[in-house]
């Protein structure tokens, strides 16, 4: 009897793992962060508007996005006007930190744009916002390649019309060709 | 009323507002631990004996002021601070009194928080909400326009004379502990600025009530400053010794100023600073000219809110009088007959052309305008284009 109580009484232990989620949304960051990268690599090539973006960048500008401090993260950097992945945790012109992996999952899954991102608090920014600015454009115009029209139309203050079709693009990152 | 998913708000430092304001930092710095006071001012306050007003009521309440450094410029730089940064540690200073405009308070956050994070060059802390507190150095900020708010940001703006450009830092902690709003330093500003800086205080009540990023307090704060600003600005203009009217702006400036520090502002400033870097357009004056403009921009996505704002721009009667419908764009056309009401009454042009811009600059303003960071959370995307007709449409 007295056992029974007890057992009623017993309290879960405060769970201290991390959520098995993360794991998930770990993996899926990563995959996108990769895609994007190679996205704006595709574009800044075949896009007019985001070559005319990273046209006016200085050279060797870099960029990292962060999922998270411990989460995956992408390093880019312009080279003789292309954009080339670098080696992750060298200093960069831009650094944007999620502050949660939950809060990279929401913009890189495409339920959040990077505005509202921003004006949630959901990254941290190092370096000169004014260069920022560009690089949220030429993510916008990325956005509406990669993601449904029907995602886009919702997050996007403005759905940049597409040069050319997304398959071409996911072609383009995936089999370079 | 609109609530976001997810929000955050920086409430302002603790606000000490009216008489005898000034003479209670010293009381309050004692709570803080601190007792040696480096004060900051420019020369124009130094001759107008205002900086002495301020360290005499220092020292009357048992503080030290061990240093009292007023070559701020108008357009304060990365240098400055740094040096005045240094000027602190040789002075064993432990707080940190700024009188004077945005500049000088700016420079002020830019020296605490070298100081606090013990570093000697500013540019290391550039970036969005990046530093750490660090050691806590109390600040006081007392305001001498009603305009820029910064006695309540969590933002510094500071030149890069290396580069030309002004630089922005974003913390928490560069918010002043004491935001100190006390009349008599106010009327002595003449009719011109009063009222630019007057409009570009209802500009963040506004942009901040309607961007992205407003939130329940953040728009609390904005309808308060607009109903302020409102009811006392005319009267600031018209009757410049009105103490009542000025401590009335002078609270109106800091509730807009926190209000926009939490939710940012939009296209009116990112057209502003980049008008301002251009061709060196006064930035209240940018902001009164292009405000009306920028809210008829943005009417179809800020709609709601604008109908929601007039309630504080008119009288009640008016107010019920515009069919729901009609009231976004009522609003605007309040907005637009305010500013030039107090513009027309100190003198002023809301006109480009009249302020010496010409239509040559437009293609480089517009270009800067679109990579200006406050243009991230203006609710409708905005391109050169966009810009171009803004500009036209104010020449
Ligand atoms: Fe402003």
């Amino acid at each position: 009897m007295m056992e029974n109580v007890l057992k009623m009484l017993t309290i879960t232990r405060p769970s201290m793992t991390r959520r098995t989620g993360n794991g998930i949304k770990s993996l899926v960051s990563r995959v996108v962060l990769f895609v994007l990268y190679r996205a704006l690599k595709v574009l800044a090539c075949d896009d007019r508007r985001v070559a005319s973006e990273v046209a006016t960048w200085q050279e060797g500008q870099s960029v990292a996005i962060e999922a998270s401090l411990e989460g995956p993260a992408i390093c880019f950097k312009k080279e003789s006007g292309r954009i080339v992945r670098c080696n992750d945790h060298t200093p960069v012109d831009i650094r944007i930190t999620f502050r949660s992996l939950d809060a990279a999952f929401l913009v890189l899954t495409g339920q959040m744009d990077v505005a509202n991102a921003y004006a949630q608090h959901r990254f941290m920014l190092n370096g000169d916002i004014n260069k920022a600015m560009s690089l949220v454009r030429c993510i916008d115009i990325a956005e509406s390649y990669l993601f449904p029209r029907i995602m886009t139309k919702r997050i996007l203050k403005r759905v940049e019309a597409k040069e050319f079709s997304a398959l071409r693009v996911y072609r383009k990152v995936f089999l370079g060709v | 009323m609109y609530l976001p998913t997810y929000y955050e708000f920086a409430n302002p430092g603790k606000i000490l507002s009216g008489r005898y304001a000034l003479e209670n930092i010293a009381s309050e710095f004692r709570l803080l631990g601190s007792s040696r006071a480096l004060v900051l001012s420019d020369r124009i306050l130094e001759k107008l004996g205002q900086v002495k007003v301020l360290t005499d009521a220092l020292v009357s309440g048992g503080m030290k002021v061990v240093k009292v450094y007023t070559d701020i410029p108008a357009d304060s730089s990365i240098e400055v601070v740094n040096h005045i940064a240094t000027l602190y540690r040789e002075a064993n200073a432990d707080s940190i009194v700024a009188l004077g405009g945005g500049s000088v308070i700016d420079t002020a956050k830019g020296v605490r928080m070298l100081v606090s994070q013990g570093g000697s060059d500013l540019m290391r802390f550039t970036g969005m909400e990046v530093l750490p507190q660090g050691r806590h150095v109390p600040f006081a900020a007392v305001p001498t326009t009603s305009g820029t708010g910064s006695e309540a940001t969590v933002v510094a703006v500071i030149k890069d004379d290396e580069r030309h450009v002004k630089m922005e830092f974003v913390s928490q902690f560069v918010l002043p502990d004491l935001a100190v709003l006390d009349e008599r330093f106010t009327l002595s500003m003449p009719a011109k600025v009063t009222a630019m800086t007057g409009l570009d205080a209802l500009t963040h009540a506004i942009e901040a009530y309607s961007c992205l990023q407003k939130n329940p307090v953040s728009q609390c704060y904005a309808t308060a400053a607009i109903r302020l600003i409102r009811e006392n600005l005319p009267t600031c203009v018209a009757k410049p010794s009105d103490r009542h009217a000025r401590l009335a702006m002078a609270n109106g400036s800091l509730l807009a100023g926190s209000a926009f520090s939490n939710s940012m502002v939009g296209i009116v400033h990112a057209i502003g600073h980049s008008l301002g870097g251009v061709c060196r357009v006064p930035h209240g004056l940018a902001m009164a000219i292009l405000l009306p403009h920028c809210m008829r921009f943005n009417l179809d996505k800020c709609a709601e809110d604008y109908a929601e704002i007039l309630q504080y721009m008119v009288a009640p009667e008016d107010y019920v009088a515009v069919s729901a419908s009609s009231r976004a764009q009522r609003c605007v056309e309040a907005v637009d007959d305010f500013a030039s009401s107090v513009a027309q009454a100190a003198g002023l042009s809301l006109h480009l052309s009249d302020n010496g811009v010409t239509k040559d600059v437009f293609s480089d303003v517009a270009e800067r305008a679109v990579n200006d960071g406050s243009l991230i959370v203006n609710p409708k995307a905005t391109s050169k284009e966009d810009v171009l007709r803004i500009l036209e449409a104010a020449f």
